[in-house]
This record gives C-alpha cells, structure tokens and sequence, in this order.
C-alpha cells in the first residue's frame, strides 16, 4: 500500500486562530436528515428534535454555529476526522465502540430500538428474529444488535442506506422485520395509520441507549457545550422541544443518570 | 489520520471471506448484466434502425430512458417498483441483474448501430447481389465485420458495468460494495476496506480489458 498519501497527522487547527476573536467562530454541525422526528428535512430547511435541542444548546453556549444535511455514513467519517465539521448531531447513541472513535457530549434522549412488523406476524421478541430476514440502517446501533444476534455475514440481515429503504423493503415483503430507534418507528406509525404494521419493544434485548452529539476526539468544542447541555436539560425549553417532537413529558431519570 | 502507519488489515482479515463472496457475486452479476444486456441490445438496435415506426420509436424512446436516468434510480425502480409487484417479495439479485441489463441494453443497442453502419453499404450490396436475404447478409457479412469495430466500444461499456454493479449495494446485494460498506460500518474505519475494494475493483476491470484485447486481436 505504498501509494497511498494522506493527509498524515495535520487536523486542521481552529482554535489556534481564534484565539482572540472566538466568538465569531462558526461550529459546523452535520447531521444525516433523514431521520424523523429527530432529524429530515422540511424542503430545504432542516428540522426536528436535534435541530432544536442543538439550537438551544448553542445559544445557551453562546456561540453561532451551522448545520448541514450530510448521508450517515459520510457523516460518520467526516465528523471522526474533525476537519469538515465540528461535530454531529443526528440521533447517535453513546456506545462504547463508538467512544473509541468519538468523544461525546453528556447523553441528551433516551431511547431504545424497536421492532417494526406486518399486523401478522408472529414475532415477539428480538430473539424470534434470528431465523428470519430483518432490515436495518447500516452503522446504526440496531445493525450492531443485529448483527450480534444474527451473525455479520448473515445474508439474511440487510443493512440499508436509510431507513426509509429499510421499511420499503418491508412492505414489499423483503423481510420480516426492520429493527430501528423508537422515534423513527413511532414516527412511522403515526404518519401511516392505514400502514398495517406494529411496532414492538423488547427491553430484555433492546437495552436503553442515550443519543450524544459527536465531536472527534481530543475536541475543545465538547467541553465548551457540556454544561450548556447541561443546562438545557433542566430547563422547560428541553421539556418544550419535547412536547413538540415526541410529545408528552420527557423522563430524563436515565439521561441525567448518565456519566 | 496518518494513513500508512494506521493501516489496520485485520479489518480485510476479519470482512476477507465475505468480500471474497462478494466479488464473486459482482463477477456473475456483470456477467449476467453483459450477456443479457448486449442480446436485447441487439435486438433493440435492430429495431432502432428499423424504418417502422412501431419498431423504431419505442426503441428510441428505450434508449433515451435508460441513458438519460441514474441507473441508481433505475436500480431503486426495479428492485420496489418492478420486481416486487412482480414476484410479491423482492429480490435482490433479481433485481440487480434486471437493472444492469436494461441499463445496459440502452448503451449497446447505440453501440451495436454505430458499428453495424460504418460497414460499407456496399457490402451489403454485394451480399444481396449474391442472393443472400437481408437476414443473411446482416448474419454472415456485416455483423462479423462491424463486430470487430465495436469491440473497444464493447470494453467501455463492459468495464463500466462492472463499477456500475457496485451501485446494487443499496438494495442490498450481497455483492462486494455492500460487504465493504458493512466492514466500514462496523469499524467505523473507511479507508480499509474502500481502498481494498478498489483493488478488487481494479484487478477486474483490468482482466476485462486485457480479456477484450486478446478477443480483438484474434479477430
């Protein structure tokens, strides 16, 4: 692999040159926007939970910031190598892996995997998936319990783009189940009451997972937003954003329980 | 990221059965894609050159759909659109070849024109002289003749194929791209399997070329 050239060690410094005039810096956040109600895009505006809660935890920061639309896996790589973006908002759950790679804001939702089914089925659990054929997103942490509980190499397991494909492929009868975030399939459900289709949890199997923005590692940016996140999080503005994206009272016991 | 000296290749150790399955799969999916694609493009050139007008402008209208859309929207189209209402469940690799031969189909029908008209009219001619039919003169005569020429033309299209079959990832056939995006995935690391999977890439596209210039020598 002696051809390769790369861009070898140089992270590009921001903070070096805003030393003086930081406040004028603007944070680049990604975010995949295909993820309702957390993230999607509402014709050419970004709009969901995270952009609010994002939003709320800048100006409590008080620093200016953007945020693009950006495909999950490029979100992936561009928000790990840092020098696109400064972070990533988009639904993702704090996982030991994924710490390896990223350095995390305190946990900020909580939330849990689902499984999504025809009105017939049936399946029960996560188990009772391991014979049958299920789709998921690719990266997410469903692929990994997946993939954990049906093998990596299973052909069975199809891990797509989005899951939008992922349910299309369901109703088109390509597998027996899509295993995605509650919200995403919650939000499903309610926008597609004549759908056919149950969402089921199984807490046994699907553990409680808590979405933190991601920074690359060694970022300044993450500990300059803790205890604005912080903040957010007692206030009524989380429990507004809430109401609006979810609905109903959040119950922040296992967020705010979180290291 | 400091590229040479982070190269983890226990990644390709750990995906390097699947993506060896995977590259067998995109070897027969191009396969399929060439074979299928390059009969109906025949068929479709003839009808193409067709002076009837319910043979000559269905086929346009063939070749300007499937050159002028994305063959991913194309792959997407099939793969819900066609095969699934068809079947009732989808099918991946059904899907996959059904999409790079219609695609296919479209370029080398324009191919197969092109080389079938630079052969000089008066072989034709001369064919017909002889009492061949026109079927005959097209079989014996101009098709060998103009096969020659097409065959640089036919190495583009077949080298292109074989990348383009890296798009059916998104539908989730279980060929080489879709392995190396699941190795990125759960790694969390791209550069490992990307730049391995354009190895492959490039080793098959390679023995293609090679593969077409011994056919065009020999002719």
């Amino acid at each position: 692999m002696a051809m390769i050239v790369s861009a070898c060690g140089k992270k590009e410094d921001n903070n070096a040159s805003n030393a003086s005039g930081g406040e004028d810096k603007v944070y680049r956040f990604a975010t995949d926007a295909q993820y309702p109600p957390m993230e999607s895009m509402d014709k050419d505006k970004i709009v969901g939970f995270d952009v609010d809660f994002l939003d709320a935890v800048m100006q409590e920061a008080g620093l200016k910031y953007e945020l693009k639309n950006v495909a999950w896996e490029a979100l992936l790589t561009s928000v790990q190598q840092g020098t696109e973006f400064d972070g990533g908002i988009s639904a993702m759950s704090i996982t030991d892996e994924r710490k390896e790679t990223y350095d995390f804001s305190p946990a900020y939702f909580e939330s849990t995997n689902m499984i999504l089914i025809k009105e017939g089925s049936t399946i029960a659990n996560a188990l009772d998936l391991k014979d049958k054929k299920v789709a998921v997103q690719i990266g997410t942490t469903a692929d990994t319990l997946m993939s954990d509980i049906m093998g990596k190499g299973s052909k069975d397991l199809k891990r797509f783009e989005s899951n939008t494909l992922a349910i299309m492929e369901l109703d088109n009868n390509g597998v027996d189940a899509v295993v995605a975030d509650i919200a995403v399939v919650q939000e499903y459900l309610r926008n597609n009451p004549n759908a056919k289709v149950k969402g089921i949890l199984d807490r046994d199997n699907f553990e409680s997972e808590y979405y933190g923005i991601a920074f690359p590692k060694g970022s300044e940016l993450r500990a300059k937003l803790e205890p604005a996140v912080k903040k957010v999080l007692e206030s009524d503005k989380y429990k507004e954003i809430y109401a609006k994206w979810i609905g109903g009272e959040p119950d922040l016991t296992g967020v705010l329980n979180q290291k | 990221m400091c590229l040479v000296s982070d190269f983890n290749f226990h990644i390709i150790e750990d995906y390097f059965s699947l993506f060896m399955e995977g590259t067998i799969l995109t070897i027969e999916l191009s396969i399929a894609g060439i074979i299928l694609g390059s009969l109906l493009g025949l068929a479709i050139a003839f009808g193409n050159m067709s002076r009837r007008w319910y043979l000559h402008l269905p086929t346009q209208g063939y070749i300007h759909l499937f050159r002028g859309t994305p063959l991913l929207l194309q792959i997407l189209i099939v793969h819900f659109g066609l095969v699934a209402q068809v079947l009732g469940r989808t099918d991946a690799i059904v899907a996959a070849i059904v999409a790079l031969a219609l695609n296919s189909a479209a370029y080398t029908a324009e191919i197969f024109r092109a080389g079938i008209q630079s052969i000089d009219k008066g072989q034709t001619e001369a064919a017909l002289s002889l009492g061949m039919t026109r079927g005959q003169a097209m079989r014996h005569i101009v098709l060998p003749q103009a096969i020659k020429r097409m065959i640089p033309a036919f190495g583009n299209e077949f080298i292109v194929l074989i990348k383009d079959s890296s798009l059916v990832a998104i539908i989730t056939a279980p060929e080489l791209m879709y392995w190396t995006r699941s190795a990125a995935a759960q790694y969390s690391k791209v550069w490992e399997p990307y730049l391995f999977a354009a190895l492959v890439y490039l080793v098959l596209t390679y023995s293609m070329s090679k593969l077409l210039k011994f056919v065009e020598r020999k002719m």
